[in-house]
């Protein structure tokens, strides 16, 4: 029986769906893939046709989250702010949606985005990682710093932004307000030098 | 002129000369001149850290020469121990960003005091009072969905993006209500006051192995007032509840404004009022006003603050960024963070202050002994009554002064400052906390008056406030 596109997304999402509920209920040590696919309905054997691993579908919620707020921004996005605040717009609109995850996302996010694993194509942070980067760049020529960008200071800028979430994903302060903090301070600190290599190149 | 160059102002190892001294105010008072030469550039956020620099370096420079001074009667080692201590207290205290704030605040106070500091000096950190600090539009519209789970423009038809005015480690912002009140809107910088109780445990504990005796027993729990007070500066609960029971000491013809709360648009780091339009100090007196109008603000600046003295809730921080000069005659009252509010002690101690000043000179002991906590048998205690005495004489001169006294008069403002000198090189500085505050607040008000060059009624006024 050939299983169609439509019956294949809905899988998918009904995978989603029971992960983010066990996710929440169980907490990331003690949800398997096995409790994943019982909950979706579905033989694990199944779940796997899907995504490889737990890790694979934490990252396809963190991306799905993400694709949304990308959106959202893209939307609204206007230049006649400064880059400074469309991109902790960017970051906190991002961390907003992933809120509902917040709890299991830290532990998760240790595999999913550490920035000691080799960035490779199968790991499942690195699509995240790319689509990110990407707006981002997008974001910075817009706002009249146009790339090719020295490869170090994307690295400080992604690893920043990983700091920041790994923060976020533990920060107990009303409304998350010690991370609103660092967000504005990292970017004060990094944004200057994102122009300053965009000098460079123009010169 | 930067910290390390302040540091350097401390002796590294000689201990010969006296701690403070007739050299160190010289020391201080070249620092000045010397941040005076180089004006703060003007425009974009820039400006802001600048000034911001510009006090808390001034602060600093207090700071080390008022530390100094407790251990001056201490011997070579525990002194030497003293300075290096001191040093690295002064170096976290500029690290820690935020407290630049706090630092720019004790600068502002600094700043009120026209004798010692150069105008130039004194005009730019006034103008901090009003300049906006780097908290962009996105960052704001996260901490007031933060508090009432909505944004600004969602609250407020019309909210200014740009900030008119810092506050106590925030800015203000204009808005107007749906029933088209204008409204001033208070934003905190997010997370700022949970992180000053753990700021001061680290200062406290730097400073631990510097305890000497009783003066320190006694600069401990005034230093402990000031984080107190720090504190309470950052809750815009407490904010909100002092205005409200400020704005009730005054009767429209008080000709004082005290604006109201919006309590349903105001929150742990939001606090709504009126807006009030009106000219800060500086721009009252580029107007040029006629000695009766300088007067007539003079007097209102003097009731407002008499009464809240009496209500046992003084405005500690009379500084020039806190009034507004209405163009009506009224005087506006803003920024309620930095109220006292005195409990039953310190209100048997006020009172009976309030007493020896007014009625009986003859309780000087009492007031050495219950607010100084100087024993009989404590052979400082002339020393205490003699400052005492020098307080009280200058306190109540324009009090005993025939007629309207005149605040313009430099040598009564001098007179003040040899006081203070004088209790310093004394080190007659224990006292119960609440003056640390309380001294400020004086200082500040006749700092107020003096730059306003006005002439007060002070027994007339008291006269009526006593019996409010």
């Amino acid at each position: 029986m050939r299983v169609t596109a439509e019956a294949k997304t809905e899988t998918r999402q009904r995978i989603l769906q029971s992960a983010r509920s066990l996710f929440k209920k169980e907490g990331w040590q003690n949800t398997t893939t096995r409790g994943i696919a019982q909950a979706a309905g579905i033989a694990t054997g199944t779940l796997f046709n899907y995504f490889s691993t737990k890790e694979a579908i934490a990252a396809a919620l963190i991306d799905e989250a993400l694709q949304r707020a990308a959106e959202e921004f893209r939307a609204e996005h206007t230049t006649d702010t400064s880059l400074e605040e469309a991109l902790f717009t960017l970051i906190w609109s991002g961390l907003a949606k992933l809120r509902p995850f917040r709890k299991f996302l830290g532990p998760a996010a240790e595999t999913i985005f550490s920035p000691l694993a080799r960035s490779s194509p199968e790991s499942p942070g690195d699509a995240i990682r790319v689509d990110h980067l990407e707006l981002v760049e997008a974001i910075a020529t817009a706002h009249g710093f146009p790339g090719p960008r020295p490869s170090v200071v994307t690295q400080l800028y992604w690893t920043l932004y990983l700091g920041v979430f790994a923060f976020w994903a533990a920060d107990d302060s009303p409304g998350q307000e010690d991370t609103l903090a660092l967000l504005d301070q990292s970017l004060k600190l990094l944004v200057p030098r994102l122009e300053i290599a965009t000098g460079r190149e123009i010169q | 002129m930067n910290v390390s160059e302040l540091l350097a102002q401390l002796p590294e190892d000689d201990f010969s000369s006296p701690a403070i001294t007739e050299s160190t105010e010289r020391q201080l008072r070249e620092i000045l001149a010397d941040l005076a030469q180089h004006p703060v550039p003007v425009g974009s956020l820039h400006r802001f850290w600048t000034v911001s620099e510009l006090s808390a370096q001034i602060a600093l420079a207090y700071l080390a020469v008022w530390i100094r001074q407790w251990f001056s009667g201490a011997d070579a080692s525990k002194r030497r121990l003293m300075e290096t201590n001191l040093r690295v207290a002064l170096k976290l205290f500029h690290r820690l960003g935020y407290l630049r704030g706090a630092l720019a605040k004790l600068g502002q106070a600094a700043s009120n005091l026209p004798l010692l500091i150069p105008d130039q000096v004194a005009d730019t950190l006034d103008r901090l009072h009003f300049e906006a600090p780097p908290m962009h539009y996105p960052l704001i519209r996260e901490v007031v969905r933060n508090e009432f789970g909505k944004s600004a423009e969602e609250i407020f038809p019309t909210f200014e993006r740009e900030a008119f005015a810092a506050a106590s480690l925030g800015q203000v912002h204009r808005a107007r209500l749906r029933s088209g009140e204008p409204v001033a809107v208070k934003i905190q910088y997010p997370g700022i006051a949970r992180t000053i109780d753990a700021d001061f445990r680290n200062l406290s504990a730097l400073m631990l192995p510097l305890r000497l005796g009783k003066d320190w027993e006694s600069a401990k729990s005034q230093f402990e007032e000031i984080r107190r007070m720090l504190h309470q500066e950052v809750d815009y609960v407490q904010e909100a509840e002092s205005t409200r029971l400020a704005g009730a000491l005054f009767r429209p013809e008080d000709g004082i404004v005290v604006p109201r709360v919006y309590p349903e648009y105001s929150g742990t780091r939001v606090l709504t009022t009126d807006y009030i339009e009106g000219l800060h100090l500086r721009d009252y007196l580029a107007t040029n006003p006629s000695q009766q109008s300088r007067n007539a603000f003079g007097t209102k600046l003097y009731v407002a603050w008499k009464r809240m003295f009496y209500a046992f809730m003084p405005y500690a921080d009379p500084h020039p960024g806190n009034y507004l000069f209405l163009s009506d005659g009224r005087l506006g009252l803003l920024d309620f963070g930095c109220v006292q509010h005195y409990g039953p002690e310190e209100r048997e101690l006020m009172l009976l202050a309030d007493k020896m000043s007014f009625e009986d000179p003859s309780l000087v002991e009492e007031v050495v002994r219950r607010i100084c906590g100087v024993t009989r048998q404590d052979p400082a205690l002339p020393d205490y009554i003699q400052m005492t005495h020098d307080s009280r004489d200058w306190m109540m001169e324009p009090f005993y002064h025939q007629g309207p006294f005149d605040f313009g008069d430099e040598s009564h403002f001098q007179r003040g400052l040899d006081w203070i000198s004088r209790a310093t090189r004394k080190r007659t500085t224990r006292g119960n906390p609440m003056y640390v505050y309380f001294n400020r607040s004086a200082f500040g008000l006749k700092a107020m008056l003096y730059r306003l060059r006005a002439q007060v009624d002070v027994r007339e006024v008291i006269r009526q406030e006593r019996n409010v």
